[in-house]
């Protein structure tokens, strides 16, 4: 999957667990303070996240992602 | 950046505006009650909530980030989760912010990543010359009107007060904030401090030293990380006439087993603790209550002027109880003036004990306590007093708690009370509480606040002793002997190279000398003249009594031959691999005291002394004082006499008193020497035998052990 496909994706599923326009979510911005996501939402994006993608994360490492970017990254050596 | 300690501070308590960066709407979280604390207390300034997602909270515009607020912002209170505080942080720095609050746990108490967290935030602070109160905490409290802060999670906003509370633990705030409240005990200010990764202890000390609202400073302390700052900073508190009350936690004995010297042993970490403190003049309590039955006598009554109490009591019982309790406190019992004991006599009872401690007796209403209580405070020869009530059927509680207020209010002389009981008397209490008169639920505790206070005042007007600078020292002679131990690859020096070094600061060595064969040994003792002691010298034999190489009281050349040979069978039984490089034969020493002093080095003060009875009494009644160096002639004058052997170098039972002056210069010498040279890690000197005033006073036996790094 190209990396661009995996950003829009990401994306539009942050968007849709924060209750957010897509348009807002940049790609350095943070989860919890640009983002404003607190713990139970965090949970649900990595839930959201897997299933986009139908794959399975390693929650720790997953919950330790803290941008937009990182968790393009993180999820594209999932789905590469 | 360079830190502006004072006006940083300033603006963490009295901020003009304060950001609270990372809020939320979620009722019951700690980022929505910190803004709602500071709006529901009225505070007197404006208030910023920053918030990511968050338009509004509170009914108050919300920024997304501190750096699009538009006017100048005094303070942050960061409430993101640790992980991003760092985020927050920097944005603060590029505002200009200088005073930052970081209420955020997951930081060093955690461990780990925790650890390098806080690292990353003390590193920003700097970069921006920041300061910071936290991470890890409940927050700050200001009473004062002029600004009115409750920037904090806790519960309620305190009455205000002259106390300042100060407390490494948020949890503790929190229950002494419900105690105080309680009791209607105020606050001047209120300081979680958490971690302490930027703003310590040491420097709110400084700060509420010069604080016009702050009386007395409590603090609940769980660990000390600079010994000395903290003694410096408490001492010139103190010196601005501010008590300072510590509650130390972690009364331990860790790492006191693991000490090699006698000294070591002995000066565990809190024992060391206890002695820095009372050194510095730090009042230490054993629990909140205690902390708070002193701290309401020093902020709601005068300081009285000497320790002569009068008692007025409704019961003989407690009138006695009191009466012991200020006797063991080193109270006194004033002698009432004739005029005194004529208006008792016409105004009490035939039955009332008029003597001091006064019984107005059980009956007594709010009247009796009255007249009672004015002839005390007009009594010149008193200068303090203790009321105490049972509340008997017909005792008028609340009248007699009122009386006691109002006549209070009229002359300069402290009072405080005990009201014993509970339910009965809890009304006429919070009469006594709400007008400030100090409450006990003991009388034991009334007299120990009373004698706390007394005896800081009497600290207060002694004027310290400071220590001569030993100008006939050998610091190179000291410091060759070091290298060389350090080059042999070893820790302890031996008896000769311990004798060498002591000598080079000025302690008193008996002679001696070396002796490698059996002959060597006869003429040398000869040369020093019968009796003799000889010991083993070996490398591998630190504890030589122990290994049978000492052998005392030798009276002539056959009991030398003898002597030698034991030495060297006992020697060679104790360690088969002991390489015995003779014996040292020395002068017998004169009879005297064993005391001992000794040296250690503690992770939180330095070099701290001990002063003791010595040989080996030391172990088993542990009667030793600790003092940190460098010491004042009159610390060392202090450790002696608070130990229970002082009264028998003094002179006991005919005896004449001991060569005590030598006692003080031989711990100052000590003292310069610990100062002077790091590397000695331990020294014992058990036994100095103290002969008779004027004498002077002989090293028995010395051991030093040095440190590598």
């Amino acid at each position: 999957m190209e990396k661009k496909e995996v950003q829009e994706r990401v994306k539009k599923v942050v968007a849709n667990v924060l209750k957010m326009d897509p348009e807002e979510i940049f790609e350095d911005a943070n989860f919890i303070f640009d983002l404003g996501a607190d713990s139970m939402q965090s949970l649900e994006l990595v839930a959201a996240f897997e299933e986009e993608f139908d794959i399975e994360m390693d929650e720790d490492k997953a919950l330790s992602v803290q941008t937009v970017a990182d968790a393009v990254e993180f999820i594209s050596s999932y789905v590469s | 950046m360079k830190k502006d300690f004072k006006a940083n501070l300033d603006k963490i308590f009295y901020p003009d505006s304060v950001a609270v960066v990372g809020t939320n709407k979620v009722v019951g979280t700690v980022p929505h009650d910190i803004l709602k604390n500071i709006l529901d207390a009225d505070f007197n300034g404006v208030v910023y909530p920053v918030s990511p997602r968050e338009r509004f909270v509170a009914g108050i515009k919300a920024y997304k980030y501190v750096t699009d607020i538009p006017d100048p912002v005094d303070l942050a209170i960061i409430v993101f989760p640790s992980s991003v505080v760092h985020l927050a942080l920097e944005q603060c720095g590029q505002k200009g912010i200088k005073a930052v609050i970081i209420i955020s746990a997951g930081f060093k108490e955690v461990g780990g990543e925790g650890i390098e967290r806080e690292k990353r935030v003390k590193a920003i602070a700097d970069k921006y010359g920041m300061s910071i109160i936290g991470p890890n905490c409940l927050g700050v409290i200001n009473t004062d009107a002029r600004s009115k802060i409750n920037a904090s999670f806790a519960r309620r906003m305190p009455e205000e007060g002259t106390i300042a509370f100060l407390s490494q633990s948020g949890a503790l705030c929190t229950a002494v904030l419900d105690y105080a409240y309680a009791k209607h005990i105020g606050f001047s200010k209120f300081i979680s401090f958490g971690n302490k990764a930027d703003v310590t202890e040491i420097d709110l000390l400084y700060y509420l030293k010069d604080d016009p609202k702050t009386k007395v400073i409590l603090m609940y302390l769980e660990e000390v990380k600079d010994g000395p700052g903290l003694m410096k900073a408490a001492r010139e508190v103190i010196k601005s006439g501010k008590p300072v009350l510590i509650l130390k936690s972690g009364r331990t004995s860790e790492g006191a087993s693991a000490a090699a010297s006698h000294t070591g042993s002995m000066a565990g970490s809190d024992e060391v603790c206890d002695a820095a403190f009372r050194q510095a003049g730090i009042i230490r309590c054993q629990n909140v209550d205690e902390m708070f039955n002193i701290a309401i006598a020093f902020a709601y009554q005068p300081i009285p002027k000497s320790n002569r109490v009068a008692i007025i009591t409704n019961a003989g019982g407690p009138g006695v109880l009191t009466t012991d309790a200020a006797i063991h406190d080193g109270l006194e019992l004033a002698k009432f003036s004739d005029e005194t004991t004529a208006i008792l006599k016409k105004n009490l009872p035939a039955t009332a004990n008029i003597k001091n401690p006064v019984d107005v007796i059980g009956d007594a209403r709010a009247d009796r306590y009255s007249v009672a209580l004015t002839a005390a405070f007009k009594d010149p020869a008193v200068d303090g007093v203790f009321v105490i009530l049972t509340p008997q059927s017909m005792t008028e509680i609340d009248l007699i708690a009122r009386e006691i207020a109002k006549v209070a209010h009229h002359y300069n002389k402290p009072v405080y009370s005990s009201f014993m009981g509970e339910a009965d008397v809890a009304q006429g209490i919070d009469v006594l509480q709400r007008n400030k008169i100090p409450h006990y639920t003991l009388p034991e505790s009334m007299c120990r606040a009373f004698a706390t206070v007394y005896h800081f005042s009497q600290n207060q007007k002694e004027v310290p002793k400071p220590a001569p600078v030993f100008q006939d020292v050998d610091d190179a002679r000291v410091e060759e002997i070091i290298q060389e131990v350090k080059n042999a690859g070893k820790h302890y020096l031996t008896e000769d190279l311990s004798d060498e070094l002591l000598k080079a600061y000025g302690l008193p060595i008996v002679e001696s000398v070396l002796a490698s064969t059996e002959d060597e040994a006869v003429q040398k003792a000869e040369s020093l003249g019968y009796p003799v002691v000889m010991k083993v010298v070996s490398d591998e034999i630190v504890h030589k009594s122990e290994a049978g190489g000492v052998i005392l009281n030798i009276r002539s050349d056959q009991e030398v031959k003898a002597a030698y040979k034991t030495i060297f069978k006992n020697a060679k039984t104790y360690d088969t691999h002991a390489k015995v490089k003779g014996v040292l034969i020395e002068q017998m020493i004169p009879e005297g005291e064993e005391v001992i002093l000794g040296l250690n080095r503690d992770n939180s003060f330095g070099p701290v002394l001990m002063f003791g009875l010595g040989g080996i009494y030391v172990e088993v009644f542990k009667d030793v004082s600790f003092r940190v160096a460098p010491l004042q002639t009159s610390d060392a004058e202090h450790m002696i006499e608070e130990t229970r052997s002082a009264r028998i170098l003094h002179g006991v039972r005919g005896h004449a008193p001991r060569d005590l002056d030598k006692i003080v210069e031989c711990i100052l010498r000590l003292s310069q020497l610990a100062v002077n040279h790091p590397y000695i890690q331990e020294l014992d000197i058990n036994p100095l035998i103290v002969r008779d005033k004027g004498k002077g006073a002989f090293v028995a036996d010395a051991r030093i052990m040095i440190k590598h790094e």
